[in-house]
């Protein structure tokens, strides 16, 4: 089954005359990961609502054509449904992280979603041992540096057990340590089959994907090295 | 004994409401004072700072002198205790409610200091068990968790707005309060933005997926709780009726 699919997916803001996506056919394989780049502006953010399930489901405009998670359409699914098949990690970690505790805001997924207590203990375990941070269980999220805040973000993502995770320049808020810290975790969640997209502007980080593509006038296109 | 004993944040819950509802429908004044310096005996015993709290207090005392005047010059009757010409300036009436008023002020906060010994979390998830509903509850979390982070950024707008040539202690009051002015628009639009990116992770985070939800860490009374609410209970009762009993 195909992770992800758009078919012929375009999208305006209501407020905005521009149409900022134009019939975007993509597709990403199992396992991959694609980085999607692209000026301030051209609608990487966007394209990831769509992919994502927050367009239509959150922000209102005119959206046409259809995504597909797992082959489902997202119009079709509520937003926990897709929750548990996607996981979005955004630019700012201060805004994703609102519990008093790394251990609360990793449980805060599965409590949601009923999961019984002693799985939920056993995903906050496990999933701070995946972003190796579980020193860290019982700390405040502001006692960590940007890139260890961005990796617990990630961390209560996985803890849903998506199989598809987007990293909405992810990376962008955090200094070089901080990348690096989430850059080693891409590259490790590839390794266990989940398949990622990236939406990226620094080209540094562009080097971790399987496939380029550039976004530019709404449209998709193979990435030749240059943004314009 | 402060600091050693841990208490379920329904207990203090118990406590303060006890003590804020006696704050409330007492009107003696021995009795107030009474039940201010148990709200302080009940803040050191749940593990509070009692010097904290007398700072707290400290800088209320010239709102209450004010209150006991005002009380003094808009309430007829009573002996006066200090007049000038035919206006009544302190009266044992305005004096009397007065300390009343501030007695309560001290009760309440006093209380409400017994809160503060629990850690947020333990706060809301005591409330959850109160069957207050989770999305309120989780309002509450938000509040405390950010409201640091928009005092921070008052601050930044506040010197961006000192670093473009305006030194505020310079400046008269109305022209001070037409300065705070300009700290509205950022403020709204920051907030608007927290908010918006806030929900969007809270929702693709599964968020109100269903009416119920578990809790990975469930709170549980101890002897200790049924104890001090007993006690509580009994304090509560034996002050109401003495009250009572006074007229």
């Amino acid at each position: 089954m195909i992770p992800i699919k758009a078919e012929n997916l375009s999208f305006q803001y209501r407020q905005n005359s521009k149409i900022i996506l134009q019939n975007i056919d993509l597709t990403v394989d199992k396992g991959e990961i694609l980085a999607v780049a692209g000026l301030s502006g051209a609608g990487k953010s966007t394209l990831c609502y769509c992919l994502c399930g927050i367009i239509p489901h959150v922000y209102n405009g005119l959206m046409t054509g259809n995504v597909y998670i797992n082959g489902k359409n997202t119009r079709d699914l509520t937003l926990p449904q897709i929750a548990t098949m996607l996981g979005i990690v955004f630019q700012n970690p201060d805004n994703q992280l609102f519990s008093f505790s790394v251990e609360d805001e990793i449980a805060f997924g599965p409590e949601n979603l009923c999961v019984p207590r002693s799985e939920i203990e056993r995903r906050v375990t496990e999933t701070l041992k995946t972003v190796g941070m579980q020193e860290f269980r019982h700390a405040g999220p502001q006692q960590l540096s940007g890139g260890q805040r961005q990796l617990i973000a990630l961390a209560a993502v996985l803890s849903l057990q998506p199989e598809i995770l987007i990293f909405d320049e992810a990376m962008s808020q955090i200094d070089s340590a901080g990348k690096k810290m989430v850059r080693d975790m891409i590259l490790k969640l590839k390794e266990e089959g989940k398949t990622i997209i990236m939406v990226e502007h620094d080209f540094e980080n562009l080097a971790l994907a399987d496939r380029v593509l550039v976004l530019r006038d709404g449209r998709l296109a193979p990435f030749n090295g240059q943004l314009l | 004994m402060a600091g050693k004993v841990s208490l379920d944040p329904r207990t203090k819950l118990f406590m303060v409401l006890a003590i804020s509802s006696l704050a409330v429908f007492l009107t003696n004044i021995y009795l107030l004072l009474l039940v201010l310096l148990l709200a302080v005996a009940a803040l050191a015993f749940a593990g509070g700072s009692i010097v904290d709290l007398l700072g707290k207090l400290k800088r209320l005392i010239a709102i209450f002198i004010a209150i006991v005047f005002v009380q003094s010059i808009f309430t007829k009757g009573g002996q006066p205790l200090l007049q000038a010409g035919e206006l009544v300036i302190l009266s044992d009436i305005g004096l009397t409610r007065g300390i009343q008023t501030m007695l309560r002020f001290f009760i309440i906060l006093s209380s409400a200091a017994i809160m503060t010994t629990s850690n947020p979390r333990e706060i809301i998830q005591g409330l959850i068990q109160c069957k207050v509903p989770y999305e309120i509850a989780f309002m509450v979390t938000v509040a405390i968790r950010f409201f640091p982070i928009l005092r921070d950024e008052v601050n930044d707008i506040m010197t961006a707005i000192q670093l473009r040539g305006i030194n505020l202690k310079q400046v008269p009051f109305l022209k001070r309060l037409k300065t705070y002015s300009y700290l509205l628009s950022p403020m709204l639009f920051s907030v608007f933005m927290k908010s918006q990116d806030l929900s969007v992770a809270m929702e693709m985070r599964a968020f109100r997926a269903y009416p119920r939800r578990t809790s990975l860490r469930v709170l549980h009374f101890r002897t200790q709780d049924y104890q001090v609410m007993a006690l509580c209970t009994i304090i509560f009762l034996a002050i109401v009726f003495t009250a009572l009993k006074a007229g």
